[in-house]
């Protein structure tokens, strides 16, 4: 078995200089400065199969976008050893930058008024691919990601979904044998983040890219994902096949509707009311035991319905329910 | 006999030698960027050079009733006959025309942008620099037939031979004018808002590049002083090469602004260095 990457015992505290009060206090911390420690990752170990896609979730400020940071090379840890692709990343990260593609869903590397073109031209020289092997690459990536007829566009001028397309494409173009994706699907409509998950699972598939994913969204992990890891507090909580997770935690939707009836109630197995405001009902589905489609149907059924959504229960509360099981 | 392919050639270069060619070639598409990009923004091209023509007017005016009254003993007894709307005309070329790359930088910094460019292989400083630099030039495209049509109209045509040597040291004036704004931003990796830094050394550059006045009006200490700056180099040298400047002063000119650039290119590079490796240890804001 290739791996790709190599975690063991990786560590990060950051330093932060601790402020003082009183009026000379900016003085007395110049002078005598006192930091506060803050361990944002404590430890976390794990290999990563080369062309395997796996996902790195948790609650904001868990440590997941600090390990993906140490990974790429961008940030020294404090402790603990990273092999990634054979490189040691905050030694190597010159050399680490030509194996990887990263994509931020909230920073764009592309320049908003210019065509998408100009951009590409500039990331390959960037990564100084020749011109021929960079045509093809551009050529089978535009048509594959559905941006061929954008090229000319700015991405300014795009929609958030094209936009996005746009930027795995730019991220892909010097032929990167591990992606990291962190939160490419934010912002995004129903049928972009579709079309995305589907685009990033087809190309690792296709070209054997092993793909490391952070997202807020359970849906990017079940369907872009074969494994999971759970970090809480700068340590991993779980780590297994995003089958097994998806079985226990992952098999709950929330359908919220609003209705001009202050309250609606809608009596099926495996479907239980959270509390709500008025004319706003909240329904846990648990899709093994009822079919989300079903729900929707009894709660149109009652009518004066202004409003219906389907989501997944946020992170937040999914790992809140891995930690409380792991507690039993 | 049959040409090496291009990609042979390298492949058989030393890795340092096919790095710093990479880098030129990346810096080259940067700079090729920042000058489409401002072509692209066509209108803040046109509000520049109608700001250049109102600054002209302005300062131009200024300096005719100045030099009008002769007053002997006084600055404006020195003032070069042909009045001083060319030399003016350069040093605001070069103001108006440089890129505020410092800006970018504390963008980049302070937004933690930074931390996605490090995960290029790619000198991000370069890429930035190099950007702006052709934005620079797209400024200095545009406002250059202003510039001509002024020399014309006045009535002050210097010759072709001053016009080359202007151009040629207003290049070498913009190059040191970027590095000296790169410096003033990578100063966000410490003090995290640069306008005060970026104040002060515009300042500076107005008083000791000689903005408003050359340098060679000015007497004893600041003289030294200004000639002696690398500001004498962004704008004075240029300034003064439209009012006339024998081929050796040229020479001179060119070696102090090489000089300079590779200074601050050099103290560039380092504070470069040192922040990016605080960044790596401490991470982005």
């Amino acid at each position: 078995m290739k791996l790709a990457v190599t975690v063991k015992d990786l560590r990060k505290t950051y330093r932060q200089p601790r402020r003082r009060t009183g009026a000379f206090g900016g003085l007395r911390g110049l002078l005598q400065p006192e930091y506060t420690e803050l361990a944002a990752v404590a430890g976390v170990s794990f290999d990563i199969r080369a062309g395997e896609r796996l996902a790195i979730i948790g609650p904001n400020g868990a440590g997941k976008s600090t390990t993906l940071k140490m990974l790429s090379g961008v940030l020294e840890p404090t402790g603990g050893a990273a092999d990634v692709l054979g490189f040691t990343p905050c030694r190597e990260r010159r050399a680490l930058a030509y194996r990887i593609g990263v994509v931020f869903g909230q920073r764009s590397q592309l320049w908003p008024e210019l065509p998408a073109r100009d951009s590409f031209a500039l990331l390959q020289r960037i990564y100084d691919q020749p011109d021929e092997l960079f045509g093809r690459r551009l050529g089978e990536l535009s048509e594959r990601f559905g941006v061929a007829g954008l090229l000319d566009q700015p991405p300014g001028r795009m929609s958030l979904g094209q936009r996005m397309r746009c930027e795995i494409v730019g991220s892909l173009l010097h032929g990167p044998a591990l992606l990291f994706l962190d939160e490419p699907t934010i912002g995004l409509d129903v049928t972009a983040k579709a079309a995305i998950r589907d685009f990033i699972r087809e190309q690792s598939a296709r070209e054997g890219q092993t793909v490391v994913l952070t997202s807020h969204d359970a849906r990017d992990i079940e369907l872009v994902c074969e494994r999971v890891i759970v970090i809480n507090a700068g340590r991993i909580v779980l780590d297994e096949a995003t089958e097994g997770l998806r079985r226990r935690f992952l098999a709950r939707k929330l359908v919220t509707v609003r209705s001009v009836a202050p309250e609606l109630t809608v009596e099926m197995t495996g479907v239980t009311r959270r509390p709500s405001e008025p004319h706003t009902t909240v329904l846990e589905v648990d899709t093994a035991r009822a079919r989300v489609e079903a729900v929707v149907a009894a709660a149109l059924a009652h009518g004066g319905i202004d409003d219906v959504s389907v989501e997944d229960p946020p992170m937040e509360e999914v790992v809140h329910e891995i930690y409380a099981s792991l507690d039993g | 006999m049959r040409s090496t392919p291009l990609w042979t050639a390298e492949a058989a270069r030393p890795a340092w030698t096919r790095e710093a060619l990479a880098d030129l070639r990346a810096a080259a598409s940067a700079f090729r960027l920042g000058l489409t990009g401002a072509f692209a923004a066509w209108p803040a091209l046109v509000g520049r050079v109608a700001f250049y023509a109102v600054c002209l007017m302005v300062l131009g005016a200024f300096w005719a009733k100045v030099g009008a009254a002769r007053l002997p003993g006084t600055l404006a007894a020195r003032l070069p006959a042909s009045g001083l709307a060319p030399y003016i005309g350069v040093t605001e070329w070069i103001v108006i025309s440089t890129v505020a790359v410092q800006l970018r930088f504390e963008d980049e910094v302070r937004s933690g942008v930074l931390e996605a460019r490090l995960l290029r292989p790619r000198s991000w400083a370069l890429l930035l620099i190099a950007e702006a630099a052709g934005g620079t030039a797209a400024r200095m495209i545009a406002i250059a037939p202003a510039a001509l049509a002024l020399l014309l109209v006045a009535d002050v045509w210097p010759g072709v031979e001053a016009v080359v040597r202007t151009v040629l040291l207003a290049i070498g004036g913009v190059v040191l004018a970027l590095l000296a704004y790169a410096l003033v931003g990578l100063s966000a990796f410490w003090v995290r808002r640069v306008l005060p830094a970026a104040l002060i050394v515009q300042k500076l550059m107005f008083l000791l590049g000689g903005l408003f006045a050359p340098i060679s009006l000015y007497r004893g200490w600041l003289h030294t002083l200004a000639v002696a700056s690398p500001f004498a180099g962004q704008l004075g040298f240029p300034g003064q090469a439209i009012l006339g400047m024998s081929w050796a002063d040229f020479a001179r000119a060119l070696a102090a602004q090489v000089a300079w650039t590779i200074v601050l290119a050099a103290i560039v590079a380092l504070v470069c260095r040192a922040g990016v490796a605080k960044t790596l240890r401490e991470g982005a804001s």
